[in-house]
């Protein structure tokens, strides 16, 4: 205990003067760790309350149930409550109908209505009200009164209801008039969708949807004396196609599709703080560099070897530390930024979520923490060790120089070469549970053996280019270069900050511009269509709710001059892999668009499917499940069993799982199911005006459908790829903000850099003073140096960003999504921002040059 | 009478829930029932004779707001261990008559008017334990129901169920818990006994503050117990009470005392003490004396005389019960000693319901009809105790 407290004091007393003294140095280094902490941990606090949401939802919904009877892709009968019910091993058997519909009028937001029985419910989930209901008994009211409901305080507020008022309310069917029948209390079950709920009793949710004779699930409780076996006989009573799962099946299957997401956002946000542990490393190098006399003192005053390693290690520490304390305001900033924009993407893209709270979690706040005190420590620890090798002599020896102990440029070079061949046998291994943990590694490999891979540029650069330099900008760039040249092994960490940024810049904007391009291309071919039918709220309510026959009949009378492509979609999950079956007019598809197909010509693979049974998957359905062409695709849907080989493979880029199409025809003959979730609408004879035609048809559906209209969505072809497209980019938003964070976060540390090469050698660059060099020669030296080192890192950033975006593209990208993208390379952006960033680093650079001049040349000499 | 006014049921505590159903007179009429008055006078209502005929009147009576089938007995296994049982089924019509006008065209199969409850109750008196457990479902979609034909009349909440056979008159009772449960042949042995006016049970001044009420007062019991898990055959003695009104209950109660003893000279005594807020009894409380033949004798106020000679207090609730009492039917000369089985016999259920009652296995011995000497068994019900009734 001693010891730490001397060691603390020694610190303060050798270090934290030093720190106090070079403030603006320190400043930025703290700046630079607070805002890759920061970060970090806004992301992952913004991801994590978007996730939680949803599991929380999902919690909320299964109540205390020990199993949930449902029927993968259907409905399950009602019937089945009561004889479950009377099951000797059921304590209770709840009922639960859900579906989002919305206040009528426009910019009404949806919300989740409940169906449910208040009786049978009681043990199951908790809810209250507020009791401000008149009639005491609001659950008694839903029960006795048609169209009542109970809406969460937030719904209420939202829409400025209280108890006695009347809402209307539509559904993909329906519009009614409900009267809130008071409020529900903030707690339990009115907590699911962040409060975005309403409870109405099981019986006007049937009348209101049209669901009579169904449930969407039936919860079950078991008696604690239930047998082992209890299971095993309630499946056995259940009809075929109806099965038994685990109420968590759901949650965790919508946890799985965010999984991917936030490991990548996670992954992404730590960029900053790797590209933070850079700066640390440089000022920690500083220090050392520049303190070799005082520590030689120490020593020589008795001081061990071990006591410098640790009062350099404390100084990692202590940026670590107070770098973390800086960004708890920013990251309050932030997080609040990032999670709607995160909680949007999640609800676009994977499972709707509502993020009411910002819960503070102690163990992620003590895991990022851990995780920015590990990297501070680690980018301390090189100085920490070269502090060690200082020896009492060096206290005679004022100017010795250092030893200099770093491997030869073409070792170091081997050993990033070495990293670098690491990476493809490690990109051919699996995900682990999913989690593409080698690609991540690979991804960490690259940088470091593209950052070891500089000194040997540099020297090269340094050898062969001053002459070059001579021509174009006199003795100062050859000298420039010539440094470069001699700088070692030191700079390769130094010039890695920059490899880093620009290295996952260029893969992003890369990999960015590939999916742009591969998603436009699919929904220029696969998306096609003049006009999109479907019930309204279909994506939310995961089209559970088919057209009515009425659209049917209707659309089928408009044959003459339109094609139409209905489509019957059911979503399921496969072995826990959730994906979307898709039974649709392939024949008539084909007239007018396309898949496309990862192999295989698409006319030869849709004559196979006229020619014989099966289905065609997509790519990220084949990479979840591990099924591919030639391959059984086994499912129970809506009853009827399917065993079908897969014909070929199509690139999708569906969100929430993989999709499996499957000729509608055939579906229907199977299942006996004729409903149609939606359909495509083709213009026979559109005229000149596409985009006309399309909207004059849109007009003739709705006035045709007459009250039916407002169940109705209809989109024009080209507004909906528009929409597809926009969210692709606002998916994309908050990767370029984390991006330039970490740009940020680099330029800082080419400041830092170069302020430590400038200190370094403060000697070297006062005598060039002294024997008569201009302070411009010597600022013009110093820049050419920026240059030079900027050049490097970009160059090899570039190379290292070509790397990685084939890494992200083909390897992390199909490992965590289950899709691959076309390779495309945006040249134009990367010529753009490639200069920018030089320039910005250049600028960067410039404080760094005055540094030389802070002190008189005869002071520095004469020390 | 034995729950007319008994059992007021939260579908759970207010941190769960707050879901109030009385299923006495008056909170029927205050909590559960429409507050149109129009909707209040759409309940068919008891206000003169019952014209009870059975077995017609075994089955349900729709359009009156609240109806019970209740049976408690004492039985005994093979070695002699007794028991007492309550297993009670409550029928409550929430909506009243002609309101299903207004239901959409299309109504749903979970609409319905109707509510059942199921109380279970088993008291091990040779263990010293007392279980107690209930259910509740809507009438719809085969959860509960009760219904009646020519041959049978049928009453079920999920799977508890009473069937009573007309031919024979053979009651089948049948209702397992978690841990114990019951499946009891029960047949009757001496006609149903009309109280009040021929089965018009006046409960209070007004004409409709009654209800129809008739009890088959001795009933043979033979089946199974089951006690956790082990089924135990038994024989014994059974009391059966069916009653329906829609009438509130008068405020100024604080709650009632409810007797049926049975006697070993095959006589028969219900009485009922409705016990004022300002202490004393309320006139509107009677009895019927049945004697071996069947023959009833009615019984009112001021024919009855009790006094509690020893309290227990609950360490569930808090309340003080009365557990042996002193009987006089001063007209019979009937001088009675009821001592409670069990002293815990509270039905206390925080978690689902708000009420607590204690309702429970007695033994009885002194002097029956005209002083001759007798024991017997029955069972009492007390409530109110713990705490005022929730009665405005």
């Amino acid at each position: 205990m001693k010891k730490a407290v001397f060691l603390v004091r020694l610190w303060i007393w050798f270090s934290l003067r030093q720190l106090r003294s070079q403030y603006w140095r320190t400043l930025t280094v703290l700046l630079g760790i607070a805002l890759g902490a920061a970060v970090f941990t806004s992301v992952r606090l913004a991801v994590n309350a978007s996730v939680d949401s949803f599991a929380n939802s999902m919690d909320t919904l299964a109540g205390k149930a020990d199993w949930t009877v449902v029927t993968p892709g259907a409905r399950v009968p009602e019937g089945l409550v009561a004889a479950l019910q009377k099951h000797p091993a059921v304590e209770t058997a709840s009922p639960l109908l859900s579906t989002y519909v919305r206040p009528a009028g426009n910019g009404g937001e949806p919300f989740l209505l409940i169906g449910l029985d208040p009786i049978s419910d009681r043990d199951m989930r908790q809810w209250s009200s507020t009791g401000t209901s008149e009639r005491g008994s609001s659950w008694l009211t839903l029960m006795r009164t048609p169209y009542t409901l109970l809406p969460g305080e937030k719904l209420s507020e939202r829409w400025h209801k209280a108890p006695g008022d009347s809402i209307t309310l539509e559904h993909a069917h329906r519009t009614v008039d409900f009267q809130v029948t008071d409020i529900l209390e903030p707690e339990g079950l009115a907590l699911a969708e962040g409060g975005g709920i309403a409870l109405t009793d099981i019986a006007t949710f049937q009348e209101f949807t049209g669901l009579h004779g169904w449930v969407d699930r039936i919860d079950l409780r078991l008696k604690a004396s239930a047998q082992n076996d209890a299971a095993r006989s309630i499946a056995a009573m259940l009809p075929e196609g109806t099965v038994l799962e685990k109420p968590s099946e759901a949650r965790e299957s919508g946890k799985l599709m965010v999984r991917s997401y936030r490991l990548n956002l996670s992954v992404l946000s730590f960029v900053s703080l790797f590209v933070g542990m850079f700066l640390i490393f440089s000022l920690v190098s500083l220090h050392v560099t520049s303190r070799r006399h005082e520590m030689a003192v120490l020593r020589s005053l008795g001081a061990s070897s071990r006591l410098l390693f640790f009062l350099f290690l404390l100084e990692g520490a202590f940026f670590g530390v107070v770098g973390w304390v800086a960004a708890i305001p920013l990251s309050s900033f932030l997080v609040r930024r990032l999670v709607e924009q995160v909680s949007a993407t999640v609800s676009h893209l994977f499972v709707r979520v509502q993020v009411d709270q910002l819960p503070l979690d102690p163990l992620e706040a003590a895991s990022s923490f851990a995780l920015t005190l590990f990297v501070s420590l680690l980018a301390a620890i090189q100085p920490a060790i070269e502090a060690r090798k200082v020896h009492p002599r060096e206290v005679f020896l004022r100017h010795a120089s250092r030893e200099n102990g770093s491997p030869a440029p073409y070792c170091l070079a081997l050993l990033g070469a070495l990293l670098i061949l690491t990476v493809w046998p490690l990109v051919r291994l699996p995900a682990i549970h999913g989690v593409p943990l080698s690609g991540y590694l690979a991804t960490f490999l690259l940088f470091c053996g593209f950052s070891l891979l500089s000194p040997w540029c540099l020297h090269l650069l340094g050898s062969h280019l001053p002459p070059l330099l001579q021509h174009v900008g006199g003795q100062p760039a050859y000298l420039g270069g010539r440094y470069i040249r001699d700088s070692g092994a030191r700079m390769a960490l130094s010039v890695g900050a920059l490899i880093t940024a620009v290295g996952l810049f260029v893969a992003l904007v890369i990999m960015i511009h590939s999916f742009r391009g591969t998603v436009e291309l699919w929904v220029e071919q696969s998306i096609s269509g003049d006009l999109f039918l479907r019930p309204k709220m279909s994506e939310i309510n995961r089209y559970r709710d088919p057209l009515p026959p009425q659209t049917v009949q209707l659309l089928q009378d408009l044959q003459e001059s339109v094609e139409i492509v209905p489509y019957r979609r059911i979503f399921l999950t496969y072995e826990k892999v959730p994906y979307q079956f898709e039974a649709l007019d392939l024949s008539r598809l084909r007239h007018h668009a396309s898949l496309l197909f990862l192999q295989g010509h698409p006319e030869n693979i849709f004559r196979e499917l006229e020619a014989r049974d099966g289905i065609l998957i997509s790519e990220v359905f084949a990479n979840q499940t591990g099924l591919g062409v030639g391959d059984h695709f086994t499912a129970q849907i809506e009853g009827t069993k399917l065993d079908l080989p897969v014909l070929a493979i199509f690139r999708d880029y569906r969100t929430q799982g993989g999709t499996v199409h499957y000729p509608l025809e055939r579906f229907t003959k199977k299942s006996g199911d004729t409903s149609w979730s939606g359909a495509r609408l083709f213009l026979k004879h559109p005229g000149e005006d596409l985009e006309a035609a399309a909207l004059a048809l849109k007009n003739e559906i709705l006035t045709r459908s007459g009250d039916q209209a407002q169940a109705l969505e209809v989109t024009t072809g080209r507004d909906l790829r528009r929409i597809i497209l926009r969210i692709f980019d606002e998916t994309f938003s908050i990767t370029s903000v984390l991006l330039l964070i970490a740009l940020l976060a680099a330029t800082l540390g080419i400041t830092t850099t170069l302020a430590t090469f400038i200190l370094e050698r403060s000697r070297q660059l006062h005598t060039l003073l002294a024997v008569g060099a201009s302070r411009t020669q010597v600022r013009t030296m110093i820049i050419w140096e920026a240059v030079l080192m900027v050049i490097t890192g970009e160059g090899i950033g570039l190379c290292c960003g070509f790397f990685l975006s084939y890494l992200l593209i083909f390897v992390i990208n199909r490992q965590s999504f289950g899709w691959t993208f076309i390779y495309s390379v945006d040249w134009t952006a990367l010529w753009i921002s490639l200069p920018l960033i030089l320039g910005t680093a250049l600028f960067a650079a410039l404080p760094a040059s005055q540094l030389v001049f802070q002190r008189p040349a005869s002071q520095v000499l004469r020390e | 009478m034995a729950s007319i006014f008994r059992v007021q049921v939260y579908l759970t505590d207010k941190a769960s829930r707050r879901l109030p159903l009385l299923l006495c007179f008056l909170a029927a009429m205050v909590m559960l029932m429409p507050c149109s008055s129009r909707a209040e006078t759409s309940y068919r209502s008891v206000a003169g004779p019952c014209h009870l005929e059975f077995p017609r009147d075994h089955g349900p009576h729709p359009g009156y707001a609240t109806e019970w089938w209740y049976y408690t007995g004492n039985v005994k296994s093979g070695s002699g261990s007794p028991f007492g049982f309550q297993l009670t089924f409550f029928r409550h019509q929430f909506v009243p008559p002609g309101d299903e006008t207004g239901w959409p065209k299309l109504p749903s199969a979970w609409r319905t008017p109707q509510i059942y409850i199921a109380h279970l109750a088993l008291s091990d008196i040779m263990e010293g334990t007392y279980r107690h457990v209930e259910q509740m479902a809507r009438g719809a979609v085969g959860l509960a129901d009760a219904t009646s034909d020519l041959e049978k009349t049928s009453v079920f909440v999920k799977d508890w169920s009473l069937e009573i056979r007309h031919e024979d008159s053979i009651h089948h009772l049948t209702a397992v818990a978690e841990d114990f449960g019951m499946n009891l042949i029960l047949s009757q042995e001496k006609p149903p006994v009309l109280h009040g006016q021929n089965g018009y049970s006046l409960k209070g001044k007004a004409a409709d503050s009654a209800s129809c009420y008739y009890s088959l007062t001795r009933m043979s019991v033979h089946g199974d117990l089951v006690v956790r898990g082990q089924s135990i055959p038994v024989q014994g003695s059974a009391w059966m009470d069916h009653e329906f009104s829609t009438a509130p209950l008068e405020s100024d109660l604080l709650g009632w005392d409810w007797f049926s003893l049975q006697f070993s000279d095959r006589t028969e005594l219900m009485i009922y003490l409705l016990r004022q807020k300002d202490g004393g009894m309320s006139p509107a409380s009677s009895g019927t004396f049945v004697d071996a033949s069947g023959t009833t004798t009615a019984l009112v106020f001021q024919d009855i005389a009790v006094e509690a000679l020893d309290h227990w207090q609950s360490p569930h609730s808090g309340g003080s019960y009365p557990v042996r009492w002193a009987i006089k039917i001063i007209p019979l000369k009937m001088e009675l000693t009821i001592a409670a089985q069990l002293k815990d016999q509270e039905m206390n259920t925080p978690g689902t319901t708000r009420i607590t009652y204690w309702e429970g296995s007695v033994s009885v011995k002194g002097n029956g009809k005209d002083g001759k000497p007798v024991t017997g068994e029955g069972y009492v019900e007390l409530t109110g105790y713990d705490k005022p009734l929730n009665l405005p």
